[in-house]
């Protein structure tokens, strides 16, 4: 085809773009795989029973914050790996806040719990699924996040894959403390996070697959 | 139309903003700037490096929310150019970079000149025309006092003091900072 033929197709086609365009698409998209995982949660999981109750206490909302943050965080990060022209993405640093705050949070439970029971805290009663459940349930999003990009510009395939999996596990832990009762500070730094850590690693490796444009 | 930074920059916030006869000017405009880009970077026939320029108007136009408008247009646009060159040495072997880092260094080069350019097109803007025509010709396209003053139809000395106000102009405004 000829350029000149190229340009007017494409000019025929220039609808307007609002400011802050992306950072509403990569919303919708994690909001969308959001309300898939958040479904899978009310059917297959269900719903902690005494959620309302717990709503009520500080515990739920240490863990919300700590997942809800880290994902604005690893949001505003990924936002900035979908333009082209970045090579550094700043604000690095805003993800270790919740990490550090949560870590605190443990540390004043260890000091307050005989060291005796440090071990039934630290695995509570779902160690072992926890970090398989937050990573199933951020494929959802992570599917949710690929769609947005497929209209993004990412040039650091394997960073932007790593934020949008960061994301992705992130909100995913989010939705899984609708069925998770558990209480420990440090059950959640460790074995939420290690999900959401899976869900980076493998967003990484999945980065230069799927984010090609 | 120009093809300074601040042009191009004006044409895409218009087209962003909706406006097809901005946005298909502002196409038009890269195509020159993009030939020259993958030219001095990419061992390939005319139809290589054509498509190459189709496949990045493309990219620009349907990515064009990834622009972010406190940035500089021009970054963004070498930017995508860059990753689409390196995607199409990924796809086809036939088409290969200019091989050795001199070259690489080179086409480096071209992109900073390019920006360079584009930024002393902008400068120029803020003296008058006829001094930018004087100062282009004999500070930067190298002629001589006598052929610029051939060219535009005026004496030697005309030239002089045309090109010594505008400089003088362009060096109060570069060390007042505005911009």
């Amino acid at each position: 085809m000829k350029t000149d033929d190229l340009i007017r197709q494409l000019a025929a086609d220039a609808l307007p773009v609002r400011r802050g365009a992306i950072g509403r698409r990569l919303l919708a998209g994690l909001l969308a795989g959001g309300l898939l995982s958040a479904a899978a949660v009310v059917i297959g999981l269900g719903i902690r029973p005494d959620l309302d109750r717990a709503m009520l206490g500080p515990v739920f909302w240490m863990k919300w914050s700590y997942t809800l943050s880290l994902a604005v965080a690893a949001l505003a990060v990924t936002v900035q790996l979908a333009r082209p022209d970045t090579v550094r993405p700043r604000g690095l640093w805003f993800l270790a806040i919740p990490v550090a705050l949560l870590a605190l949070a443990g540390a004043a439970e260890l000091v307050r719990t005989p060291s005796t029971e440090w071990l039934a805290m630290w695995l509570g009663h779902s160690w072992r699924t926890c970090p398989w459940r937050v990573l199933a349930l951020s494929a959802p999003i992570f599917a949710g996040l690929l769609w947005s990009f497929r209209r993004f510009a990412p040039t650091r395939l394997r960073a932007a894959g790593a934020a949008a999996g960061l994301s992705a596990g992130a909100f995913a832990a989010t939705v899984y403390c609708l069925h998770c009762p558990e209480v420990s500070a440090i059950f959640v730094l460790t074995w939420y996070s290690l999900g959401i850590l899976l869900a980076a690693g493998i967003g990484s490796l999945l980065g230069p697959r799927l984010l090609r444009w | 139309m120009g093809t300074t930074e601040a042009a191009l920059r004006d044409l895409m916030v218009a087209g962003l903003a909706g406006d097809a006869g901005a946005h298909a000017a502002l196409l038009r405009a890269l195509v020159p700037l993009l030939r020259g880009f993958y030219r001095r970077r990419v061992r390939g026939g005319d139809d290589d490096i054509e498509d190459l320029v189709q496949e990045t108007l493309i990219a620009v136009h349907t990515r064009r929310a990834t622009w972010d408008p406190d940035r500089p247009f021009t970054a963004w646009l070498f930017a995508i150019a860059r990753y689409k060159m390196v995607d199409q040495f990924r796809r086809h072997a036939r088409l290969s970079p200019i091989e050795d880092a001199d070259a690489i260094a080179a086409a480096d080069d071209f992109e900073a000149e390019t920006i360079a350019r584009l930024d002393v097109d902008t400068l120029l803007e803020h003296v008058s025309p006829k001094q930018a025509r004087m100062i282009r010709a004999t500070r930067l396209d190298g002629l001589s006092v006598a052929e610029a003053a051939a060219a535009e139809g005026i004496g030697q000395s005309d030239v002089k003091i045309s090109v010594h106000r505008g400089l003088k102009a362009l060096v109060a405004r570069v060390h007042g900072g505005t911009r």
